[in-house]
């Protein structure tokens, strides 16, 4: 007997389970796991110094600082009044810094919703439906897969003003076939089980069962593919900035590490401009891998050994 | 065979899917349609040529078809900056680009497949305990900024390596061979191709690594230890040999990577190459230098995308050989 | 001497639910020239057994007592390099599957000359006329050897992998269900070569499987394994003709005959037994249709009957009555 002939294979209870032993299981995660928990940390710590960024830094990180004797503080080594020293413009490092965790977030953040909806948008089309709209949605995926990625940025910005959004396009331009592709094969799986089967011969429609049964089902994986697209986002955004084609009134790790570039910080000598926001970038992508890592073991409990 | 023309044709298809996108970006941004060819920097009879040439009093239609006509014949026009057609510019900057791509790919391929391998085989000691979390860290850098930490110790520190360039001024050679063999360039060479090789290794590390992980269950290899074979021939030839085709697969995706990493390393190192003559072209608003750099780029890409493909065919027998019923 | 001697053997397996005892104190012995049937349905043990005898087992598994001893020699006292060199030359084996133990990569031809060459000492040359040899012994045209695996039929592979178990002369074959994943006219075929060679060249063998008409087929002795325990033992004939125990009953009216497709097929309801926490008596009866007070309290020992023939049921005497019962498929219906 095949369980679409069973009345009561409507929305069985293992199936409803299934996704709530899922987010149990995202919560209990980082108690067990030591590299979740630090990437977890590391990311509570990111998303507070962002949000109170006005509260943490000691200076304007865009203000000109002068010295008490009215010279331009230019090029000062760490100390007590700029804990990490001025830039070449004089400007204080330590409060870029820290502002550069909000543009990091607001990027990150923005990027990843983004190619999440985009990303399952797509998916779930191409999955559900198959034929002609799973061939023509996965052609135009692999093309942009085909396209060298930020060469494309690139040239974008030669005709949209430089922005913090040319990043969040690209990063959605680059990442939503990747998220499309495993929400595809995940509906098509799916759409084969019973309850799908069922909603169908119930008259449901399309919207319905797309919405209300296949769904919930694919939105750990979109979230997954999301938290993977907020460290590409800070990645791509840092290499932008640092192109020269970022947003030049925010005040981002890549900008930072753009005006220490070009104003000869390395023949310098001033480590203590040019490695922070090089670190800071680090280890708040790092965190999410080690965050993602172990939420992929369990949402597809194959992977571990 | 049918495989391959299936897979030339998607190849072609992409081609002229990048090709067009570019066309209607320049032909529909705002402002001058023209300005894709000519500034007002040009002299009256350089305008005049530029405007028959690109069919610019034409309707969009016989642009679009003219422009494909100068595309295939090579005839990108001229360089707003260099007033130097974009084709030469491009021909004198792209070996750079491919001595260093190559090289980067083939030091992060080679590193990476060998250390995955070895990764996957101290599974769970603490080898891979510092390992694959360390793997993790290289893939997060910021590739332009490992490439400032590499000049900050190696050139300004130490003074072992130039800090930028792809030759010293003034040297000479008789052709490009003897200039890419001379030791010079490889001074040059050295600093950006290990910042690229360090931010391209990590695909194929972790995935040669976890390939190996599931290959290591395979009945073949379980078989291959019943048949006495030594650890080392298992491992080797029969594990590691299997693991490397989904590799040879994300060869293509580390093509990706190794073409973005490209425009940023080269401009760190202010390697004369394709990325950093477009990174140039786009913030001096050359346009034709910025559109030729890009379409090259692409050209590459999807050339070298199918190579990987076509590798992948010869190392598996299941593809490359029909079923015999 | 024996071939083969496994005494009292104990496997576990490390689980996160705690260790789950697979093979709890079997013992056999696998004569010379003999085919030796280990059956049982899945998850009884056998395979664990198969798989201790050539020492390459998976990683959660260990061997906590008993021994096997080869030829005489104490396997589980041999160093790592010792028994690798026992690999092979010593015993072979054949796989279930053989489409997933066959190198996808390589020709079957250089996957035979590996093992001729690397483990048997031949040069390329004599290594490439014994594959030859071997194909031609298995009913397969050497023209094959260049092919891959996935060129070949599922009946072809089952032979490429006797052929590989056969290259290096070994004293002892264990087959591990060596056809149930082929359909049954192929099954057949694939039987015969193995009765055939057998015969020609004198094979010692263990077979492992779940099915009794192969063991009917093929085996001098069979070897009933029930929740990792050996219920009974004997020769084939007198095994399958006269069981003196209830599951060994009950799986001769769960299989088709290979030869005869006559007869109804009854299963024995229920499922075996959790091994991580066995049952104190006897470990069948909670299935048995024979089931007394005495079984569920103590666990039977394996005792001699007849002609060589030994079973661990408390009502072996009464063996007569119990089978006449049992050819009733109603004994077998639960409520």
């Amino acid at each position: 007997m095949t369980a679409s002939s069973e009345p009561g294979a409507f929305l069985p209870k293992a199936e409803r389970r299934g996704l709530g032993r899922i987010l149990a299981d995202v919560l209990a995660k980082p108690a067990r796991d030591p590299f979740a928990l630090a990437g977890l940390s590391i990311y509570l710590v990111f998303v507070l110094v962002a949000l109170f960024a006005d509260q943490f830094a000691t200076h304007d990180p865009l203000q000109i600082l002068f010295q008490p004797n009215g010279r331009l503080a230019r090029n000062l080594p760490p100390g007590e009044t700029y804990w990490l020293g001025t830039t070449h413009s004089g400007r204080d490092i330590y409060s870029q810094l820290v502002y550069g965790a909000r543009a990091a977030l607001i990027v990150g953040v923005t990027a990843a919703m983004v190619v999440v909806a985009i990303g399952t948008l797509i998916g779930l089309l191409s999955g559900y439906f198959g034929g002609w709209v799973d061939a023509v949605l996965m052609r135009v995926a692999d093309t942009a897969l085909s396209i060298p990625f930020l060469p494309f940025v690139i040239v974008l910005t030669a005709f949209l003003k430089p922005s913090v959004w040319n990043v969040v396009l690209a990063v959605a331009i680059l990442l939503w076939p990747n998220t499309a592709r495993v929400i595809r094969s995940q509906v098509l799986t799916i759409r084969e089980r019973g309850y799908v089967e069922a909603a169908r011969v119930t008259g449901a429609g399309h919207g319905r069962i797309l919405f209300v049964h296949v769904a919930p089902n694919i939105l750990p994986l979109s979230f997954l593919y999301g938290s993977i697209a907020i460290g590409w986002a800070i990645l791509t955004e840092a290499a932008v900035s640092f192109l020269g084609f970022g947003d030049p009134r925010t005040v981002s790790w890549g900008y930072m590490l753009q005006d220490a570039f070009t104003s000869q910080a390395l023949s310098r000598g001033s480590w203590h401009w040019f490695v922070p926001p090089g670190l800071c970038i680090v280890v708040v992508v790092v965190a999410g891998f080690f965050l993602t890592r172990g939420y992929e073991e369990v949402l597809f409990p194959k992977l571990r050994d | 065979m049918a495989f391959l023309g299936r897979r030339l044709l998607h190849s072609l298809f992409v081609l002229w899917a990048v090709v067009t996108i570019l066309f209607l970006m320049f032909r529909l941004m705002p402002g001058n349609p023209l300005a894709a060819y000519i500034n007002e920097t040009m002299t009256e009879d350089q305008q005049e040529a530029m405007l028959r040439q690109f069919g610019l009093d034409r309707p969009l239609w016989e642009q679009y078809l003219i422009y494909i006509g100068n595309l295939l014949s090579g005839e990108l026009g001229l360089s707003f900056h260099q007033r130097k057609p974009v084709w030469d510019i491009l021909m004198a900057a792209f070996p750079n680009s491919i001595v260093l791509t190559v090289t980067g790919l083939s030091l992060a391929y080679v590193f990476g497949v060998v250390v995955g391998a070895f990764l996957a085989w101290k599974r769970g000691t603490w080898i891979e305990g510092i390992g694959v979390p360390l793997v993790l860290t290289t893939r997060a850098a910021p590739e332009f900024w490992v490439g400032m930490l590499l000049l900050a110790v190696f050139s300004f520190g130490l003074g072992w390596f130039p800090a930028g360039g792809a030759n010293s001024a003034g040297a000479f050679y008789d052709s490009e061979l003897e200039r890419f063999l001379s030791l010079d360039f490889l001074r040059h060479l050295t600093l950006p191709a290990l910042t690229l090789a360090l931010y391209l290794q990590g695909l194929p590390l972790l995935l040669m690594r976890s390939t190996m992980l599931e290959v290591m269950h395979e009945d073949f290899v379980t078989m291959a230890r019943m048949k006495g074979l030594s650890e080392w021939r298992i491992v080797i030839r029969h594990a590691a040999r299997n693991a490397l085709l989904p590799v040879v697969t994300a060869f293509a995706l580390g093509l990706g990577l190794a073409m973005g990493g490209n425009v940023v390393v080269e401009t760190v190192f202010s390697w004369p190459g394709l990325g950093r003559l477009l990174v140039g072209a786009v913030s001096s608003s050359d346009y034709p230098l910025a559109q030729g750099a890009f379409l090259l780029i692409s050209g590459v890409f999807v050339v070298m995308n199918l190579v990987a493909d076509l590798a992948y065919t010869a190392l598996d027998p299941r593809v490359s050989h029909d079923r015999v019923k | 001497m024996d071939v083969l001697a496994v005494e009292g053997l104990k496997v576990d397996y490390r689980t996160p639910r705690g260790a789950i005892h697979a093979v709890d104190g079997a013992s056999f012995t696998v004569g010379a020239g003999q085919v030796v049937g280990l059956v049982g349905e899945s998850g009884c043990g056998k395979t664990t057994v198969a798989r201790a005898v050539t020492g390459v087992y998976p990683r959660n598994a260990s061997i906590v007592g008993g021994k096997i001893r080869f030829l005489g020699q104490d396997l589980l006292a041999l160093d790592a390099a010792a028994y690798r060199a026992l690999r092979w030359r010593g015993f072979a084996f054949v796989p279930q599957s053989a489409m997933n133990s066959l190198d996808p990569v390589y020709r079957v031809g250089d996957q035979l000359a590996e093992v001729l060459t690397e483990r048997g000492g031949l040069g390329a040359a004599d290594a490439a006329r014994r594959a030859s040899e071997l194909f031609e012994l298995v009913g397969l045209s050497p023209t094959r050897l260049v092919d891959y695996p996935h060129q070949f039929s599922g009946g072809m592979r089952q032979r490429a992998a006797i052929a590989l178990a056969l290259a290096l002369n070994p004293k002892l074959v264990i087959a591990d269900e060596p056809v149930t994943a082929l359909d049954v006219i192929i099954q057949r075929q694939v039987l015969d070569v193995i009765r055939e060679l057998q015969r020609r060249l004198g094979l010692s063998m263990i077979l492992v499987t779940h099915d009794i008409s192969v063991v009917a087929y093929v085996c001098d002795r069979v070897v009933v394994m029930y929740a990792g325990q050996v219920v009974e033992s004997g020769s084939a004939a007198a095994v399958l003709a006269r069981p003196f125990h209830p599951y060994t009953m009950g799986l001769n009216n769960a299989f088709p005959d290979l030869q005869s497709s006559a007869g109804l097929l009854v299963p024995i309801e229920g499922a075996p037994p959790d091994l991580a926490a066995p049952p104190g008596g006897c470990r069948f009866a909670p299935r048995c249709p024979f089931v007394q007070e005495r079984c569920r309290a103590e666990c039977p020992p394996l005792v001699p009957l007849a002609e060589g023939q030994s079973s661990a049921c408390w009502r072996a005497t009464e063996a007569e009555t119990l089978r006449a019962k049992s050819r009733d498929p109603k004994t077998w219906l639960r409520s």
